[in-house]
Order: structure tokens, then sequence, then C-alpha cells
């Protein structure tokens, strides 16, 4: 059964487009899933749908839910769609949920009010049940955690008896184990509808199955089946994107036997009085990566802080003396914060460089070896792209000779492709200059295809 | 419970603060304020014309004035934890039976003024806030900058001039009929819906662009289910924070406006109390309103944790 039509969706700001035509069909319990970097245009896309664009943005085309028909261009008809014949998944649970309303009420509000049902308490209650959220009902959302959240908002999106359901970047920032959560909801709402996703997540993509629209620059550049998508991708971008999974990256050859630079005993951090993991061991040598995992808040980046010596520890932590003293550098998360917003890159370099007596000559060949264009230096932090930036903070780390990198989740801000070209640079540059690299991330697959050996931090 | 509890002790502590602050800074402003203070009081009570340095001499005597100011303080305070606020030096009255015969008054026309303030100030905050950044909203930031910048003794006088002499629409001044509350009461709340418009307008511009907003919208609620269930108590902490503080806006406005309307309230009575140099009223005033000020926001306190309990349990 055909549940919405969406033919010749663009969407325009003023006389640029943004998005050129894209025609899409939701069949009953088949997903359709739209692949793409940020800026591809994929949740302009979902949005024109909807009816949610933004202020000075058009849509255009037709759109036909259950044989009504609707105009993107006239964006308020489409508000009598919402919650009862389409579901939209709020990008963030906890933020879209009221923190002031019990979980239960949020359900069953919907129930009383879109759906107009009788018995909605009884109604919300079921849901929850369904759910396995039965102790979430007399809680405020604000007690509850990420996953049950995550539920929560499920149950209050679909409680107006939607069969379609949209979910733009449902994954977005999320850790495995939420991943999957995510994707067993989802699989869920295709039980008796429909169902878009937007995503830049491969694994979701594959999880889901039906139906992949690849876009690039506001361009659908392949689309079919999911298992042809992507086993077998004609485009090279889809190539591409594909490549840069981390599940798909090549494996990594293990480096020469080389010295020890930090060996840790019994080592675990203390916030607040409270033991953040269990106590590990290792033993790391110059040359090798060592990759650490472990879910959101259980101190994988204090772990990395105390072996760089800003944060103190329990146990037995040796770092090799002969090490110079600022040979332990630090990659940070989030490269935007790493820099101050209203100081040139080439000025913040200049300062290094002054500070520490460093020879100039060196920055062109790094700028060389890292990809970067030596006219970036002269712009602000904002005026350069997430992965340019993090290639510059590398730059930054490695005028200091480092023998040592903390890469705490370096890459989790990047859209795949940029990701993949990221940590291939820095896994190379560690190689040629023997820099043993502490890697952090929630990611699973990555850490198996960059690390020597890994550590799974446990909460206590 | 407990930290209801908590609450109420640490607001009873602050409640003995404020007695202590006040006494002691009212009783020290009426001391170095110039001019003899017998000599005022001996007019207060004879009138100005009658007033000569004998009849002073009598009233320095009787009110034992000459015993300086510390035992004047003193014998403040001795009465204070007895729970007396000691006699008027103008009437010879018990200090608490003027405050209570003259708080009635002035409670209605705070309780008119903050209820016509709050029939005026949230609902155009409200609509302003929806609309962030429209024409209304731009249009309410005018008005309700220039009704804040304009002091009251100056707004009483205009809707005097206007409504009283121009339109003669309502009496200029005086007390005891329904006609007599609207000049006052308007004065008041329109200084009052100026601020608390702007208060609820930013709270309710915040909420408008959140994301819950968004969500409740695309759950399929009308607009004005989402205002009812989501909107007004994701406002209501900041707004009824904001009401508690107004107190003070209001205390300020009682005084100036019941002596330009010549309301029998406890403002009017405090600026009697302050030119007759009458210490005891003028301590026992003040501290009768600080200690309003320290119970309605111990009251607000715990409606603001019925709304939200964040922070409270987690």
């Amino acid at each position: 059964m055909t549940l919405l039509v969406a033919k010749d969706i663009s969407v325009h700001a003023g006389s640029d487009r943004l998005v050129d035509p894209v025609s899409l069909t939701l069949e009953m319990g088949k997903a359709v899933t739209v692949l793409g970097e940020s800026g591809s245009g994929k949740s302009l896309l979902a949005q024109a749908i909807l009816g949610t664009l933004p202020k000075g943005l058009d849509g255009s085309g037709t759109l036909t839910v259950g044989g009504d028909t609707f105009d993107p261009a006239r964006p308020q008809g489409n508000r009598v769609l919402w919650g009862r014949r389409i579901a939209v998944l709020p990008q963030e649970p906890w933020l879209a949920l009221d923190p002031l309303m019990r979980g239960q009420q949020q359900v069953a509000e919907v129930h009383d009010l879109v759906a107009a049902a009788s018995e909605p308490a009884v109604r919300a209650k079921a849901d929850l049940t369904a759910l396995g959220l039965e102790a979430a009902g007399d809680k405020f959302p604000w007690q509850l955690s990420g996953g049950m959240a995550q539920r929560l908002a499920f149950a209050a999106a679909r409680a107006g008896g939607a069969a379609i359901t949209v979910a733009d970047e449902p994954t977005k920032g999320l850790d495995a184990d939420r991943r999957d959560d995510v994707l067993a909801l989802l699989r869920k709402g295709l039980e008796g509808g429909g169902l878009l996703t937007i995503t830049h997540d491969l694994t979701l993509a594959k999880g889901l199955g039906g139906e992949i629209l690849v876009m690039q620059g506001g361009t659908v550049v392949e689309r079919g089946p999911a298992a042809r998508i992507l086993t077998a991708p004609q485009h090279p971008y889809t190539r591409a994107l594909i490549a840069a999974d981390p599940a798909n990256w090549p494996r990594r050859v293990p480096p020469s036997v080389q010295p020890v630079l930090v060996r840790a005993t019994d080592v675990t951090v203390s916030r607040a009085g409270r033991t953040l993991f269990r106590p590990v061991g290792f033993s790391l040598s110059r040359g090798q990566t060592l990759g650490i995992f472990g879910p959101s808040g259980c101190g994988k980046s204090s772990l990395g802080n105390a072996i760089l010596g800003l944060l103190p520890y329990e146990g037995t932590l040796w770092r090799d003396p002969g090490a110079p003293k600022l040979g332990f550098q630090k990659l940070w998360q989030d490269p935007p914060a790493a820099f101050p917003a209203r100081i040139t890159l080439g000025q913040g370099l200049d300062d290094l460089i002054a500070l520490h007596r460093i020879d100039r000559k060196r920055v062109a060949p790094l700028l060389d070896r890292l990809k970067l264009s030596p006219s970036l230096l002269t712009r602000l932090p904002s005026g350069v792209s997430g992965g340019e930036l993090q290639r510059i903070a590398l730059l930054r780390a490695l005028l200091l000779d480092p023998v040592f990198l903390f890469a705490d989740e370096p890459t989790s801000r990047l859209d795949p492709v940029t990701q993949a070209e990221t940590v291939r640079l820095m896994t190379e540059i560690a190689a040629e200059r023997d820099m043993a690299i502490v890697f952090v991330s929630h990611d699973r697959a990555l850490l198996h295809s960059v690390s020597d050996q890994m550590l799974e931090l446990s909460a206590q | 419970m407990n930290t209801a509890l908590n609450t109420i002790a640490f607001r009873l502590m602050q409640a003995a603060g404020v007695a202590l602050v006040v006494g002691v800074m009212s009783f020290l402003m009426m001391q170095a304020m110039p001019g003899d203070m017998a000599f005022r009081i001996a007019a207060a009570r004879y009138g100005y014309d009658l007033v000569n340095a004998d009849l002073a001499n009598a009233v320095r005597a009787e009110l034992g004035l000459d015993a300086g100011p510390v035992t004047q303080f003193l014998h403040w305070m001795g009465g204070l934890a007895r729970l007396d606020l000691g006699q008027s030096l103008v009437s010879g009255q018990p200090v608490w039976d003027e405050i209570t015969h003259q708080l009635g008054a002035s409670l209605q026309l705070a309780l008119a003024a903050i209820v016509l303030s709050l029939l005026i100030g949230p609902p155009l905050g409200i609509c302003a806030g929806l609309h962030a950044g429209g024409r209304f909203d731009r249009a309410l930031l005018v008005v309700a900058a220039s009704f804040r910048a304009v002091p009251q003794f100056l707004l009483g006088l205009l809707l005097i001039i206007l409504l009283a002499v121009q339109m003669r629409l309502l009496p200029a001044a005086g007390h005891g009929s329904l006609a007599h509350f609207v000049l006052p009461a308007l004065t008041l709340a329109l200084g009052l819906a100026a601020a608390s418009a702007r208060i609820t307008r930013d709270a309710m511009a915040g909420v408008a662009a959140s994301p819950l907003y968004a969500f409740a919208r695309a759950k399929g609620l009308s607009d004005g289910e989402v205002l009812r269930r989501h909107g007004l108590r994701n406002i209501g902490a900041p707004v009824v924070t904001y009401l508690g503080l107004q107190f003070v806006l209001l205390v300020e406005g009682v005084v100036v406006v019941e002596t330009i309307f010549g309301w029998p309230g406890i403002g009017h009575a405090l600026i009697h109390a302050v030119f007759h140099r009458d210490v005891p009223m003028v301590q026992g005033t003040a501290l009768v309103m600080g200690l309003g000020f320290v119970l309605l926001n111990a009251i607000i306190d715990l409606i603001v944790r019925r709304i939200d309990p964040r922070g409270v349990q987690s």
C-alpha cells in the first residue's frame, strides 16, 4: 500500500536552488533512507515534505498523502499531517520532551487531543509498557536516561496514530549501543507503517534496508535497493561514502617493536569522590595506537588527561623520563572550541612559534603534508571547515615534536568522508614520526581499524 | 518534604536578619535627619501655627528624647523582642494598631493593582513572545520601556489631568467608593505591567523557539494547545519568580501613589511619620513591609518548586 508520494520536491532560497527535484514514494512496511553529508540538502528535503523549512526557503513540487494532495510551497497546509499521518521523531529527545511534564502525560495528551481517543491515560500506559518504559510514566524527562527519553519521545510522536514516521539524523552523536536502540525503534515504526530516515550513518541505513537515496550538493546522485547500493555502489561519491565507513577501512599494519613510552598499572581516575572506571593497565610503545572505548561518561577523556598529567589519578603511571617536556600533546573533540574565535589561525601559529622558538620554515612542509592551503591561515577559525580546523590543530601539535598524542574523539563532529581522510593522515604521520596515539572514540569499528590494542572501560 | 522545611527555616533566619537591618537602618536614617525632633513632633500634635519652644520641651520631657539615641534604640529592640512595636510619638496609639488600620487600605490598593497588571502585562508579553521580532513585539518594547521610564508620580499626575480633570470620568483623589480605586490602581498597574510584560515576553520567546515547542507541534497539538499545555508551564517559573521581585516596585509605588491620591494607606502613613519624626512608626512600617517581602518570597519559592521540580529531586 502506498502511504506517501512526493513528486519533484525541490527547495529554493530566492533564485538559488538548494535541492534539485526529488521524487520518492513511501510504502507500507518499507524503509526509505536518504544518505548524505551535512550540506547535501538531505534535511532540507525532509523539511520540505514536512512543511518545516526555515524562513526564507521555499519548497515546490507535489505531495500526496493517502489520497490528499498538499503543496510544499504552502507549508501551513501540511500542519494537518503532523501527528495524525506523519510522526516526526525529534533529533535530541532530551531537549524535545517537556521537562516539566511527567512522561505518561506527554503521551496521553496526544491520545487525548490529537487522536481524540477514549481513555488516553490507559492507552499511554500501554504504549510505555510496550517499549519497556513502565517506570518512566511518573518521571520527568530529566530523570530518564538518554535511551529512555528516546523511547518516550518515540511513543509521544506516534501516539496520534500516524502511519508514516520521519526521522532526521536520529543517531547523531550517539554511541553504538544507543544507535542499536534507535534502529530497533525505527524498525518498530516500520511495522504497519512507512519510514523516511535522513542520516549519514551507514550502519543505520544497512539495518533499515529498503530503498536508499544518496544525496550530494542538493542532488540525488544514486538511488536503489539498500543491498545493492551498500555492496555495489556505482557513483564515485557513493563509493567514497561507503569506503569512509570505519568498518570498511583497511586493516592496520602493526608497527615494528619500539621502546615503551607509557606504562599503566591499576590506573583509575576519581571525579568528585567517585571512581569513574575499574582500574586498567596497559603498556604503550612509540608508534603504537591504543584505542579507548566505552559508553559516554565512563571516564575515557579523564583517563587520557591523566596520561597527559592534567588530572590526578590512582595507581601507577610510568612515562618515559627521556621524553621531551612538551612531547605529550592533545587533539580536542570540538575543533572550534580549541581555537580562540577572534584570532586568525596564522596569528595563533605565530604566537606558538615565538613562544617556543620554533623554526618558522617547518610550517610550510607541514601544511603541504596535511593537504592544507597556506591561505587558510589568514582566516578566523569560523572561516574554515571542521575537517580543515582539526588538521590545523594537528599541525599545531606537530610543531612541538610530540612523542605522544591524546586524540579525544577527534573526528566525532566530522562527516564520514572527512573523518576517514583526517584519521588516515593522522595515522600516517604517527607512523612516520614514531608517535604513540591514544585514540578515544564511541565508534567501535573505527577503533578496531586504527588501534594496535583496545581498552574497554567499564563503569565502577 | 525536607527541602520545603529547609526553605522555611532559611526564610525564618532571613526574616530575623531583615528585622534587625530594617530596624537599625531606619533608626539611623531618622537620627541623621536635620531639625529638632521634639519640635517636629510637637508641630505634628498641635499644628505648625501653635507650636513653640515650651510645647517642644514638654514633648521632649514626656517622650524622654533626652535619653539619647542608643537608649531609645535599645528600648525599641526590647519591645520588638516582646512583639511590641511601641507607641506612635505623635498620636500615642500603639504602632501595631495604626499599621493594621492602614495596612488594610494599602493591601486593597496593592491587590487591585496586581490583578490589573496581571491582566495587562503577561498576556501582552506572551503575545509578543510568540511572534518575537514582529511588529507587535517591537511596538511593545517601546511602550513598555516608556511606561517603565516614566516615574509613578508623573504617571499619576498625567492620569489625573487626563481622566479626572479633562474628561471628568473619575475622582482625582479620595477613598471609599469603587471609582476611587481606578486611578491609583491603574497608575501602579501600568508600571508593574510594563516590567512583567518584558519578562514574560523574553521567557515566551525562549520557549517558543525551543525544541520542546517544535516537538509539541509535531505531535499534532494545535498552537493553542501547545501554548496552554507546554508554553505556560515552561514560562511559569521565571514569570512567577519575577512577580515576587515586583513587590519591591509595588512598595515603592504604594508610597508615592498613596500620597498623590490621598489614599489612607501604609505608604501615606509612612511619609507622614517621616515628616513628623515618628521614629517607632517609621521603624514599624518599614519592618512590616520588609517582613512582608520575606513572606511573599517564601511563598513564591514554594510555588516555583511546585511548577519546576528540577534541582529539588534528582
